[in-house]
């Protein structure tokens, strides 16, 4: 029986994508993850707090 | 401590507070718990059907000898003479001196000493062979190597390293130039065999018991192959390719020990034989450190200097002028 409607939407089982810069070596992956938490960090800070239900 | 001693101390904006005078509201923790936990479940289920998780096969013995049955005889050879990577290790395997990392006086793995005893040559070569039935030719191998002196033993096994140096796969078949090795190609062809047919695996985890989860044994042996160690640098899990934070395929790793895996790359560590325990107690340090920075001078006041706070509470203090 094929299992293959379990398989995922996007397949990251194929060889890694890295990046070399002097004695860094960094997964693509990592770049990726490491850049949404930063962006998540940023937005936290700039984006204004919902004032109007604070004076509910 | 009582009021009268607090109201002795001067005021440190680091390590005091003024009471609150602003005003309070009711707030609803468990809504937001609640909110938090449907948020994670609903991108943890979404990034499962959408990303699946790593599935990069295990490696056995099998795996490894049908693909280099070279590696596999050569590591068996060191394995049987003693000169491999788990016959050298020390504690906590067994009593080979010099190999455990030490820091000045500090060294963790001899003071607990041999609580997992492995004896290579009886557990991963020995051993399996005796295991095998109708085959006169190998039990004969059997009883010539151990009716030998250590030192004929020794003089085979050495003959033998340096043929399977030359060893070539020709047809599916191991092929060692002949030389003066006595009945250890027998042992290591049958060893081979055993190991391309899937029994060695069978062989090495029967021996913990009933239930056989213990696969200590088979990863050791695996992990003393140059096999082994190739896979690990092409997937970039080695230690000198940051393989700490790395994760096999496109998927992303273990980013937060950016740190730990860091220190793998430069000097001195990169070229210490003791890096391990001189990385584990740098990263133990500098842990203390963050832990302790509330009440290190200096270090604790950096929050007030930057200003960062005022930033992120920028409608407050907007608020207060």
């Amino acid at each position: 029986m094929t299992l293959s409607f379990l398989a995922a939407l996007i397949n990251l089982d194929k060889p890694g994508v890295f990046l070399h810069w002097g004695v860094i070596q960094i997964s693509l992956a990592n770049v990726i993850v490491i850049g949404l938490m930063v962006a998540v960090f940023l937005l936290a800070i700039f984006i204004p707090f919902d004032r109007k239900s604070r004076r509910r | 401590m009582s009021e009268t001693t607090i109201l002795q101390r001067r005021f440190n904006p680091d390590r005091d507070a003024r009471p609150w005078q602003g005003g309070s509201r009711p707030y609803d923790l468990i809504k937001e718990v609640t909110i938090c936990f449907l948020v994670v479940t609903v991108l943890v289920v979404g990034l499962a059907f959408l990303f699946g998780s790593p599935d990069d096969k295990a490696i056995s013995i099998q795996t490894w000898a049908t693909a280099n049955q070279i590696d596999f005889a050569q590591t068996s050879i060191s394995e049987l003479n003693g000169t491999s990577g788990t016959a050298t290790y020390g504690p906590p395997y067994n009593n080979f001196v010099g190999s455990s990392q030490s820091l000045g006086p500090i060294s963790l793995e001899s003071w607990i000493g041999v609580h997992i005893p492995v004896n290579p040559a009886q557990d991963f070569v020995l051993g399996p062979l005796s295991t095998v039935a109708n085959a006169p030719n190998v039990t004969r191998a059997l009883d010539v190597f151990n009716a030998a002196t250590p030192s004929q033993q020794l003089a085979w096994e050495t003959n033998y390293a340096t043929a399977v140096s030359h060893a070539s796969s020709v047809n599916g078949h191991l092929v060692v130039p002949r030389g003066a090795y006595g009945p250890i190609g027998v042992m290591i062809g049958q060893l081979t065999a055993m190991a391309k047919s899937g029994a060695l695996d069978s062989a090495m985890v029967d021996q913990s018991g009933f239930y056989g989860t213990n696969y200590t044994k088979s990863l050791l042996y695996i992990a003393d192959s140059t096999y082994f160690a190739a896979q690990g640098t092409a997937h970039h899990l080695s230690g000198d390719q940051w393989g700490m934070m790395n994760e096999t395929g496109n998927f992303p790793g273990q980013a937060w020990l950016w740190l730990y895996t860091f220190w793998y790359q430069v000097p001195p560590f990169s070229t210490s034989a003791n890096a391990d325990i001189q990385v584990s107690a740098l990263m133990g340090l500098l842990s203390l450190l963050l832990l302790l920075v509330p009440f290190i001078p200096g270090l604790r006041s950096i929050p007030r200097w930057t200003r960062v706070y005022r930033f992120i509470w920028k409608d407050y203090y907007r608020s207060q002028g």
